[in-house]
């Protein structure tokens, strides 16, 4: 279990390297992971900012509830009245940044926010950490609909019963059984030609014995042992009882 | 390909045991209360005559805004904790707020029609003063904002900078107030302290200074707290030493004029610092030249300053509480005097000439169990005919919200102090008393067969009138509409229910008020303030003696421990009725260490209380003699444990005989590397029903039930993030062995843990990954058990088997808990209170060690889930939908009686009580159980059965005709 962890933790930390060697211009926060969150008492402090859209809803109805939480709760931004939002006095580091509402759904974003202010968004991935899949910053959020946070029901229905498989499985030989007879009339010499004609059909190999055949083999082959298989039947309670 | 079968293979399996609520069951048995906190500043929303609003920001760090005709929210923000959301100032103009946040770090304005925001820009640091409205010509365009070392001013409608400047000699001059009278000036007032006040002008247009004075007053030490500017601009100060009153006319002056108090014919009480109470209606025009000034606790005067006189225009006392208020042009004064002992009278009086207006009395009856009235925030409005009509909203020491119309008609109440509830517990409500009636039948000694025949005849009769007398109300509150059926919870109604859904919950408050709340309806059954509750107090809440021992009463007990000191009280009390018990608790005069709850009880079926104090000796109660000598008896097998954690020591005692202890073990952990942080022993309410996990082979792991464990997390000293590390240990909190050891490198609290059954679950977050990470150890005995029949600490030859394993949790979290069902049957789910404010039930199968990560039979046949990394967060699984709670500062869970399902209740701002089935309802008939169908089905077979009977007979009939 600790191998499996490992090995992308190493592949996680070469990318990390790489990937801060390309984007950034300043290592001197460390390698990927390296980005502080330790406070800094005279460190800058920078604004993370983007909008939040809600297709289809007017603003008012939602921004009262809405909420920006950086990083669990660390830093709380509000949302203004035409969806815009701005989380101030961040200090540099990398930030998992979520707009919360009861109603609706928004994907979180993180942002990397260097030591001299400069920021980008990527999307966030907790496995590997240092993958980047760029975001547009300022951040640009759109709902992707409204929570589910209810299961339907399972509510009965005729149908439903119906189309069951098991009971689809029941019905319908029964169907076969009772109605068949009634429909074809098998007394009708021409009808029975035409179906044992249907038969020869349905076995393009008149070398495989006929299933009924068999059957009738079968049960007549049973008939004759019936005898052993009684003695035998008959044998078996006696060593139960034993 | 493997990855994608596993993926399917964990898509089944995440939707078989998928658990959420379903649409029908929203508010069928849970409930939310929203709270705010503790009220810092109100404000009614006067700008349009109509408005039902109310604003609110709290010490919580929350500006929310209310209905004031329900009381409920209309829309509530939530800030940071912490003084970076602390509000400092909060100002209304129109439907404008605008709030200062951070100690001056922050200005926002919010719309307080939608409940957004208008704007917010980030001023440079600094300490926050003061902050005004200013305004020219009768418009309100600007904030002007002080703080110690610059004065800046900013537009209402977009938040940006008009000017800023440097107050002259901020070094020495402490500025503590801004003040503008809508003259196009802007006034700065600062003070030396015991030296003089400087009084800086500045041009509203450029900010630049147009006046500069500086005047002697070497009795001042405090502006805001001693001084209010009155009138056309005059500074009047109160000097409690002299006792006189100072002015000082800003605009000309350069001295101050002194009125001593005598003059007036007054007098200060003495050890009381005068307060001057003004009031300006708008901040473009100067403020009323009327004001109040306190001169003692339940004494106030409305005075009048013109042409540098005072005038007394009334004399209020008693008088506890004052405020003014201005419905259209008029201001008016409403003023709270004692009544009686159970209630005080409001009036109000005219500001300009301090004549009482009529029908104005209301009457505020006073809580016995509350506190004393704090504050007064009027809404005076003009009635129809001109005259004027108030409600005020009193807020008391309990942190309570009262809305009162007249003539004193209560509107509604908001318990705030219920905002932070420091711990709780489930009572068990009591019998109804027919049943009571019932079972003190088996109490009581036989006396002969036929009188207890007798009596058993007629308790049966009475349960028969009760059950008829039920069935007459459903009858009858069946034709009423369903909003007319108001079941009002009562003490007397309340009852247990056949499977003890409804409990009572106790909740203890930061404040010191005591709450019974009933958990079927949410409504507060009783109050209990407790005054002189230190601020820094930790509350322990243990319930001695439940409900099942009739007809002794129940019994809580709370130890109130102030945390400097470590002195303590006891409250004992009846958790169903509120009321203080008979039973007085002990003196308790020396500091108390740790408290335990023995499963001992007094012949009177009290459990037994253990407090140890500093010096090690232990005192009990109850201590009656029957106490003491089942202690003496059982002193040999009782241990406890003590934490010191600046010390980083961890020590195990042993009682003797004679109530002394003897030291029997001791875990130092270095506290120059690592802190010890929490410590979690089991819950002693917990049953686990299976001993062991059947494996895929049929042979059986046994789990290592120890009741004795505890799980010690500490964290380092070292925070940086190369460095730091958190640590967890098992340890036998009997003989003090480390079972287990834990160590995460390069991740930091904070650290949530439960502990239960054989389990421990924690959270962290790691530096390394910047993620939050659960980790879960799992304790085995092995293959075999050592001894079956009991668990002894003592003798334990074999260390148990560890197994761990850890997750990526996508979300921090803020509280955890582990559900409790009465048998432990019922699998277990972890409730996990997120910052959004969903409370997540994440089944304890997903934190499990075993869970595989290349599938096989064996592990297909157990059902373990194979291994993923990351968990999921499904807002299904949200067991409060969208009835989010904020800052969840604990989860509480207790068993109900039926086996299915366990009570929750998660508490921080607010409070959200519900129930969950881990397992589903498997006890229960479900909710959308088809009775129609079933009964119709019977009803047809049954007829079906008849009608071929009928017709096999005729046919027999007929058989045998033939």
């Amino acid at each position: 279990m600790f191998y499996r962890e490992r090995i992308p933790l190493l592949w996680v930390f070469v990318q990390a390297a790489v990937v801060v060697a390309w984007c950034f211009t300043d290592i001197e926060t460390g390698p990927g992971a390296g980005v502080t969150l330790s406070n800094q008492p005279n460190g800058d402090r920078f604004k993370i900012e983007g909008r939040a859209i809600v297709p289809g809803v007017k603003t008012q109805d939602w921004v009262s509830t809405a909420r920006i939480l950086v990083e669990g709760e660390e830093y709380v931004g509000f949302v203004r009245t035409d969806g815009s939002f701005a989380v101030n006095d961040v200090p540099s580091g990398s930030y998992v940044v979520e707009i919360v509402t009861p109603n609706y759904r928004f994907e979180p974003v993180r942002v990397d926010i260097t030591s001299k202010g400069k920021m980008r968004a990527r999307l966030v991935n907790y496995i590997k950490t240092s993958e980047v899949i760029r975001q547009p910053y300022p951040l640009q959020v759109r709902a992707n609909g409204p929570h589910t946070y209810f299961m339907k029901r399972e509510t009965w229905g005729w149908t439903d019963f119906l189309m069951n498989p098991m009971v689809m499985m029941m019905v319908l030989p029964l169907l076969i059984i009772v109605l068949l007879p009634k429909v074809v009339n098998t007394n009708d010499p021409e009808m029975r030609k035409e179906m044992e004609q249907s038969m020869n059909m349905l076995n393009p190999n008149p070398e495989l014995p006929d299933v009924s055949e068999l059957m009738t083999k079968l049960f007549s082959g049973s008939k004759g042992s019936s005898k052993a298989s009684s003695s035998s039947k008959g044998t078996r309670p006696a060593v139960k009882r034993r | 390909m493997e990855k994608l079968i596993l993926l399917c293979l964990k898509c089944i399996l995440l939707c078989s045991i998928v658990e959420a609520v379903f649409e029908d069951q929203v508010g069928k048995f849970d409930w939310r209360q929203q709270y705010v906190g503790k009220v810092r500043f109100a404000h009614f929303d006067t700008h349009m005559q109509s408005s039902k609003k109310v604003l609110l920001a709290t010490e919580n760090n929350v500006f929310a805004s209310l209905n004031t005709r329900t009381g409920e929210l209309l829309w509530r923000h939530v800030d940071m904790t912490g003084p970076e959301g602390n509000i400092d100032a909060l100002l209304q103009y129109g439907q404008d707020a605008v709030l200062m946040v951070g100690n001056g770090r922050q200005l926002r304005s919010w719309d307080i029609n939608v409940g957004g925001l208008n704007w917010e820009i980030v001023l440079d640091s600094g300490s926050f003063q003061s902050a005004c409205l200013v305004g020219q010509q009768d418009f309100v365009k600007h904030v002007a904002v002080l703080k110690k070392t610059v004065i800046s001013l900013h537009y209402l409608s977009n938040g940006h900078q008009k000017w800023v400047e440097n107050l002259p000699e901020s070094e020495t001059v402490d500025y503590q107030a801004v003040y503008s009278g809508g003259n196009g000036e802007v006034y700065a007032l600062g003070v030396v302290p015991h030296s003089h006040i400087a009084i800086v002008a500045y041009s509203l247009e450029d900010g630049e200074i147009i006046k500069q004075i500086s005047v002697e007053a070497p009795w001042l030490s405090n502006i805001q707290a001693s001084c209010a500017v009155i009138g056309q601009g005059m500074l009047t100060c109160v000097d409690s030493a002299a006792g006189s009153l100072y002015t000082l006319d800003l605009h000309e002056q350069s001295q101050m004029t002194q009125i001593p108090l005598q003059s007036l014919g007054l007098e200060v009480t003495p050890g009381f610092q005068p307060v001057l109470v003004s009031t300006q209606p708008n901040p473009a025009r100067p403020p009323l030249s009327e004001f109040f000034l306190q001169l003692g606790p339940e004494h106030h005067l409305l005075l009048q300053l013109s042409d540098g006189q005072i005038v007394t225009l009334r004399d209020f006392k008693p008088a506890m509480l004052v405020a003014f208020a201005t419905p259209g042009e008029k201001t008016v004064a409403a003023v709270m005097s004692p009544k009686n002992k159970t209630a005080c009278s409001l009036n109000l009086f005219s500001a300009e000439s301090g004549r009482r207006l009529l029908d104005t009395t209301l009457i505020f009856n006073l809580d016995p169990n509350g506190g004393k009235p704090e504050k007064l925030h009027v809404q005076a409005f003009l009635k129809k005919d001109d005259s004027v009509g108030y409600r005020v909203m009193v807020q008391t020491e309990d942190h309570m919200l009262t809305f009162i119309q007249q003539p004193g008609r209560v509107m509604w109440t908001r318990d705030e102090a219920l905002s932070d509830v420091v711990t709780m517990e489930m009572v068990d409500l009591p019998l109804t008393g027919t049943q009571a009636e019932l079972e003190g039948e088996f109490g009581k000694k036989a006396d002969g067969l036929l009188s207890m025949l007798l009596k058993r005849l007629s308790s049966q009769v009475i349960l028969l009138q009760a059950w008829i007398a039920h069935l007459w109300k459903m009858f009858y509150d069946a034709r009423k509409p369903r909003s007319q059926v108001k079941n009002d919870v009562t003490i007397e109604t309340l009852s247990r229910d056949e499977f003890n859904l409804q409990k009572m919950m106790v909740m203890v408050t930061a404040s010191g008020k005591l709450f019974g709340i009933d958990s079927k309806t949410g409504s507060i059954v009783w109050r209990h303030y407790l005054d002189n509750i230190p601020s820094n107090a930790a509350f322990k809440l243990m319930v001695q003696r439940t409900t099942a021992h009739f007809p002794h009463p129940p019994q809580c007990t709370l130890l109130i421990k102030d945390k400097d000191t470590g002195l303590a009280t006891l409250h004992v009390f009846n958790p169903i009725f509120g009321r203080k018990s008979h039973v007085t608790p002990p003196a308790l005069p020396q500091p108390i260490l740790q408290s335990l709850m023995l499963p001992l009880m007094d012949q009177d079926y009290a459990k037994v209380l253990l407090l140890v104090d500093d010096q090690y000796k232990v005192s009990a109660f109850p201590s009656t003699k029957n106490v003491l000598q089942q202690l003496q008896e059982m002193a040999s097998s009782i241990f406890f444990y003590l934490v010191d954690s600046n010390q980083g020591r961890l020590s195990g005692y042993r009682l003797r005989t004679d109530l002394s202890t003897e030291l029997i073990w001791e875990v130092v952990m270095p506290t120059e590397v690592q802190k010890i942080v929490s410590i979690k022993g089991k819950r002693p309410n917990e049953h686990v029903h299976s001993q062991g996990r059947v494996m895929g082979d049929r042979s059986v792991l046994y789990k290592y039930l120890n009741p004795n464990l505890l799980a010690v997390v500490t964290e380092s000293t070292d925070l940086h993030q190369e460095r730091s590390f958190i640590g967890i240990l098992l340890i036998d909190g009997v003989t003090g062995r480390i079972i287990h050891e834990a160590v995460q490198r390069r991740t930091r609290g904070p650290v949530h843990v439960v502990h239960s059954e054989n389990w421990v679950v924690y959270e962290y977050w790691s530096t390394k990954s910047r993620r939050n990470e659960f980790s879960v150890i799992e304790l085995y005995e092995g293959m075999e058990l050592y001894n079956s029949t009991v668990f002894s600490s003592l003798d334990r030859p074999h260390a148990p088997q560890v197994l761990q394993q850890s997750y990526i949790f996508p979300s921090s979290i803020s509280a955890m808990e582990a559900t409790l069902t009465e048998k432990g049957i019922t699998s277990r789910h972890l409730l996990v209170g997120l910052p959004s404010g969903g409370i997540l039930s994440l089944p304890k199968m997903f934190l499990d060690p075993r869970r595989p990560e290349i599938v096989t039979e064996q592990s297909r046949e157990e059902n373990l889930i194979p291994y993923a990394p990351e968990l999921l967060i499904r807002t299904e699984w949200f067991i409060n939908y969208n009835q989010t709670v904020s800052r969840v500062r604990g989860i509480y869970t207790a068993p109900s009686g039926l086996e299915s399902t366990c009570l929750v209740v998660a508490y921080g701002l607010d409070i959200y009580q519900t129930r969950v089935y881990p397992s589903k309802q498997f006890d229960v008939l479900k909710d959308d159980y088809d009775y129609m169908l079933i009964s119709s089905v019977l009803f047809a077979l049954f007829f079906a059965t008849m009608i071929s009977k009928r017709l096999a007979e005729v046919k027999l009939l007929n058989r045998a005709w033939r």
